[in-house]
This record gives C-alpha cells, structure tokens and sequence, in this order.
C-alpha cells in the first residue's frame, strides 16, 4: 500500500514537472524582458545574463567554447563546489567502506578482456587527458575527461580481480590537484582583484596555450575528477591492505 | 583593512583537500577554525560599521557570482565557526577523514549564509548535506546508519527538487542572482509559484520543518554527541536562514502565511513529540524541530513586524549554543562534574525561555510581535509549547541530575563554554543594538 502510494505520488510529481517545462519560454536572448539589474551598483542595464554569455566569452575569457568559459570563469566558483561534492562524497565512500573488508571471490575473465584491456587502457588514458586539456578548444572539459579516465580503470579492475589502485597515491593526486584549484583562485586575489579572476595572458585565441587559467583548472579537475572516481570504484572493491 | 569573505570559504577547502598530505588533522583544523572565527569577527566588526560588505567572485554579478554579507549573514558567519570551534574541542580522537569533512560541513554552511547567488547557496547545501550524511554514519554501527540512510534519502530528493526550482526560477528571470532576481520579481506565474513550492520543499528538509523532517530523530540518534551539536548549528540553522531569504526573495503575503501556518505545525508537532520520547537524544532532536518551528514563526512575521527580526535573530543564536551544548552533554550519562552541570541547567533554561538566557528575549520579542498584529492564537501556540518544553525538560534534568560520571576536562568544558555564551548573550545589553542594525534580509 505504502509502495503503491509512493509511485503513484513520483508519478505525479514527475507528471508535474514536465508539464511545468512546458511553460518554459523559448526566447530571443537580447530581449528586453530579461535585462537584468547590477546588484551593486542597482539599476537597469540594458543587457541580458545570456547576452552577456554568448557576446563576450572571446573577448573575455579567451576560450572558445562558451560552456567551460561559463563553467571555469563566470561561475568557477561553483564549479569549486561542485568539485568538492565529489570529493566529500569519495572521502564519506573511502571512510564507510575502509574498515569493511569484504573481498568475495571472483572468477577470471577471459583472455580477450584480460589482454584487450591492456592494449586499451593507454587509449582510453590518452582520450581523457586530451579531452580535459583541451576543453576550452572543444566540447568537454575536466568532468568527462576525469570520468573517461576512471572508466580506464575501471575496466582494469573488471578484468583483473587483483587490481588496486594504491589508495595513498589516490589520495595524494586528488590533494594535490584540489590545492592547486583553490591556489589559482587566491592567486586571482593577489594578481588580479578577485578570487578565480584570470591574472594571465589571454594569449592567442584558439590556441592550446590561451584562455589563461582556464586550462591549467580543467586539468586539475580532470585529475580531481579522475582520482576520485577511481578511489570510490577501489573502495567499493575493497581496499587492499 | 581589506576583509576577503570569500577566504572563510577557501581556507577550510584548501585544507581539508590537503588533510591527507598533513597528517596532524587536530591541530590543523583547530587551528582552521580558529583562524575562521577571527575572520569572521571581523567580518563582522566592518559590516556594522561600514554597511553591508560584497565580495565579487571572477565576474561582477549577475554575469559571476558574489557574495553579500549583511549584519545578519555575518553575525550567522560567527555564530557558525565559532561554535564549530567550541565543538570541535570536545571531540578526543581525531581521524583524518573525520577533520576533513567537519571542515567541509563548517565551510559550506558559511557558504550558505554569505553567498549572494543561488544556484551557488545550492551547491553548498550539496556539500553541506553529503558532508553530513557521512558524518551522521561515523559511527558505523546499526543506529549511525539507519539514521544516514534515512537522511540521505531524503536529502538526495530535496536537492533534486531544489535544483528543478531553480531551474524554473532561472527559465523565468534569465539571472541566479538573488538580488536580481528579487528585484524583478512579480506575481507569480505558474513556473514562479512551482519554483517557490520546490525550492521550499528543498531547503525545508534541510531546516528540519514539518512535514520534511522524518530524517531527523534518527539521524540525530545515530549520530556522535559532537556531529548532532554540529547538525544543529551548521547546516539546519544554515537552512532556515535560506528560507528566510526565500520568503524575502518572494515577498508574497500568501508565502508568509504558509509559513505561519508551517510553523505552527512544526512547534506543537515537534514539542509534543519530544514529550513522548524516552531517549535522550530523540527528545533533544524533536525539541530541535520545535524550536525550527517557532524560528519559522518569527520569520513569517517579518513583513508585518519588526521585532520579527530580532526574534530570529535570538531564537536561532540561542537555540544554536544551548542546543549545541545539551548535544554534547548527551554523550555521556549525566552531568557528573560541576561544569556540566551549569552548561545542562543554562542550556534548559534558555530553551524554556527563562530570563535572563538569550532564548528568553527570543520567546519575548515573537510575543511582542505577535501581541502588535494581535495574533492572539500564535500567542497561545507559543505559550503552550513552552509549558510542554518546561516538562519534559524537567524530567530530563531530574534523571541526569542523579547520575554521576566522571568525564575527562576537557570534554567538559566545550559545553559550558556555550552555555555561557547564551548567558552572555542573554545579558549584555549591546547584542540588542547589533540585532536591530539587523534591519532586513537582503538578497
């Protein structure tokens, strides 16, 4: 009873919510119903959110993919957050699981997984590095790059009964490259004037060295990123002693 | 001096990413916090007397984010870290994993409190709350983890929903700057109105309001005295400090009278409650939810009063310290040195609402709002409620009293330290004057 009442109530929430995306109106981004008012200085200005976003992004943030100018420079500080999420979720998974040693048995795999991952995994490792380097050429960015890199190992771990990441270097990467998230940002407060803002060059638009911070933070991310889902998938197998 | 806000947030990241590296978790985040509550102060000494203070993040806002910091926000910013420092004394062992998500969960609930845009108070409520489910199950043993189970459940639910209230609210406004969006708000159309009702429904499991809160009593109970003190004062008085910004952002009278009426609910609920229970933890939990309630009382009355803002503001500063105390106090069977004791009697008597404690103006000036809009009912409620709190605290005090156990001294003081904060808080005639400065909530 209780279990129809539940389903019937997600239903009707799911329900809801997609009928209230209906009334999302599809709109011309330079519309003058959405300019939005300086919260600091007040008043109008005559510029939407998005505007902003879709005419500026070159100028400002030197990347040439305006998600990851959104996501590292504009609301970089969100993206902190968001990296610390994953980061206390990896800590609560490694903590719960730590101290229980639940190691089953498991059967081999055959030989084509076990040698065809092998040949694999430098691939897949390659794919995510350039995925995250070069996210402000190209679609993608630190969090697919990181999560096709643990993918890598996570193919190790389903071929190999006996792989384990070593948990300390785990943690020593995910440490390292969270420091250097939150360093760049005090950074921008001594070099520049606010915390994350960009204090270097712009250099050549399109390039693989331009967009100042942008790619020196998606890599961290990508290895933030990557360390972290490997250490969750290490603990869910069991730590090895 | 140049006051950065944004550091009371970095520095606890900053460290807990490098916890691992550091090895000595106590003494770092000891020192963490410390260094936390002194920014704070500070903080705050420039906002009352320079007016608000706003911190831009990368870009000027609505473009980036900011954080604003009001007299409220940053009292809030003080009250968090330092009790967070208080209560992190009292915890004896000290694991790396532990120091770090205690940062994490002080950190973002700062956040909460200092940020100026919402999908970033979201993202700290998401740290706030992964946080806290991990630590509720520290203990790991059966209790610890029906209790995180049950939070966590709920909690993933709430940020989902809040996350779809925020999208309908974006799909409306084209900006997540609170301000912004304040600013322009209207009457609502349907997305408004759906976006308010998730947003509610989001953070309220947070604030531990009815009919949202089944997680509590469990994960109170399941959870270490010093993780409970630490729930109840980081990310739940986080929580209804963003629900008071909500009623703020959408300043519809309709909105504060949901309020009401929730609030209402959630004080004679919980207050009930809590009179039934046998273990001391799940009465001090729904006695929690109680006071959630009268906290949201005062804020329905915001737009109709202004002793509303000073009730808020003593209700949850003092529900925050003696609350955080008795947690403490209930690791142990009873009160044994004279120290606890006096942290147990000041605690009770402050949530009771007696004077001189700080929870006594709080009771008084939400009277004194309610007897100006002649709310006789909410009168009534308040009165009732505080009768059922004095029996049932009574009868607490009359079983610990009796026992005697001897803890360590260190363990005893962190208590005593906040109950003399309540004192203090309760008698020093300067507090008033900073709460009424209070003024409004701001975006």
């Amino acid at each position: 009873m209780r279990r129809m009442a539940g389903i019937v109530l997600a239903a009707l929430l799911f329900a809801c919510i997609m009928y209230a995306f209906t009334f999302v109106k599809t709109y011309d981004y330079n519309s003058s119903d959405y300019y939005y008012t300086d919260p600091i200085e007040g008043g109008k200005v005559n510029e939407t959110v998005t505007g902003h976003y879709i005419e500026n992004t070159k100028n400002e943030t030197g990347a040439i993919n305006a998600v990851t100018a959104i996501v590292v420079e504009y609301r970089g500080f969100d993206t902190l957050g968001e990296v610390t999420v994953l980061f206390t979720a990896s800590t609560g998974v490694s903590m719960l699981l730590y101290s229980l040693h639940q190691r089953r048995k498991r059967r081999e795999a055959n030989l084509i997984l076990k040698e065809g991952s092998k040949i694999v995994l430098p691939f897949i490792l390659l794919t995510g590095a350039y995925i995250f380097i070069h996210g402000h050429l190209t679609p993608g960015g630190g969090f697919p790059g990181g999560s096709v890199i643990a993918s890598g190992f996570l193919l190790m771990m389903v071929a190999y009964p006996k792989y384990f990441l070593k948990e300390s270097r785990v943690s020593i990467t995910e440490s390292v490259a969270g420091m250097i998230f939150v360093l760049i940002g005090m950074l921008g407060l001594v070099f520049a004037s606010y915390f994350l803002e960009n204090f270097l060059s712009l250099g050549d638009v399109g390039r693989l060295f331009s967009a100042g911070i942008i790619p020196i933070i998606y890599i961290a991310i990508g290895f933030k990123v990557g360390a972290e889902l490997s250490g969750i998938m290490n603990n869910l197998k069991g730590v090895e002693e | 001096m140049v006051i950065h806000p944004v550091l009371l947030i970095a520095i606890p990241l900053l460290f807990a990413f490098l916890m691992p590296l550091l090895k000595r978790a106590k003494a770092v985040t000891i020192i963490i916090l410390l260094f936390n509550t002194l920014l704070a102060i500070l903080m705050f000494h420039n906002v009352y007397n320079n007016g608000p203070l706003y911190e831009i993040i990368a870009f000027s806002p609505p473009i980036g984010i900011y954080l604003y910091v009001d007299n409220i926000a940053a009292l809030l910013a003080v009250m968090i870290n330092l009790l967070a420092f208080i209560n992190f004394l009292s915890v004896e062992k000290v694991e790396i994993k532990f120091a770090m998500l205690y940062l994490l969960a002080v950190a973002s609930s700062t956040g909460i409190v200092i940020t100026g845009d919402i999908f970033n108070m979201f993202v700290f409520f998401e740290i706030a709350a992964v946080s806290s489910y991990a630590l509720v199950a520290w203990k790991r043993d059966k209790e610890a983890l029906e209790g995180a189970i049950k939070y966590m459940v709920l909690g993933s639910i709430a940020s989902v929903l809040m996350l779809v209230g925020i999208a309908f609210l974006y799909s409306e406004f084209r900006s997540l700057n609170i301000y912004d969006i304040m600013n322009r708000m209207d009457e609502g159309s349907v997305l408004i109105l759906l976006s308010f009702a998730f947003l509610l429904t989001g953070i309220g499991v947070e604030a531990e309001i009815f009919p949202l809160n089944g997680w509590v009593p469990d994960a109170y109970q399941g959870a270490a005295g010093s993780i409970a003190s630490l729930l109840s004062f980081g990310p739940s008085k986080a929580g209804i400090y963003a629900i008071a910004r909500l009623l703020m952002i959408f300043s519809w009278q309709q909105s504060y009278d949901l309020a009401l009426s929730v609030g209402i609910m959630t004080l004679l609920i919980g207050e009930l409650a809590a009179f039934r229970q046998e273990n001391v933890k799940r009465m001090l939990a729904y006695s929690s939810i109680g006071q959630m309630g009268l906290i949201l009382i005062s804020l329905s009355m915001l737009d109709s009063t202004d002793y509303a803002i000073i009730a808020f503001f003593f209700l949850l500063v003092s529900h925050a310290a003696s609350k955080g105390a008795l947690f403490l106090l209930s690791e142990r069977k009873g009160f044994g040195s004279n120290a606890s004791k006096y942290a147990g009697i000041v605690s009770v008597m402050s949530l009771i609402g007696m004077p001189p404690m700080a929870g006594f103006w709080g009771k008084w000036y939400i009277i004194m709002g309610a007897m100006q809009m002649e709310a006789w009912w909410i009168i009534a409620a308040i009165v009732f409620s505080s009768v059922v709190e004095a029996a049932y605290f009574a009868r607490y005090l009359s079983t610990t009293m009796q026992e005697e156990e001897h803890a360590s001294i260190i363990a005893a003081y962190p208590p005593a330290i906040m109950a003399t904060l309540t004192l203090l808080l309760g008698i020093l005639p300067f507090i008033y004057k900073i709460a009424t400065i209070g003024g409004v909530i701001n975006g």
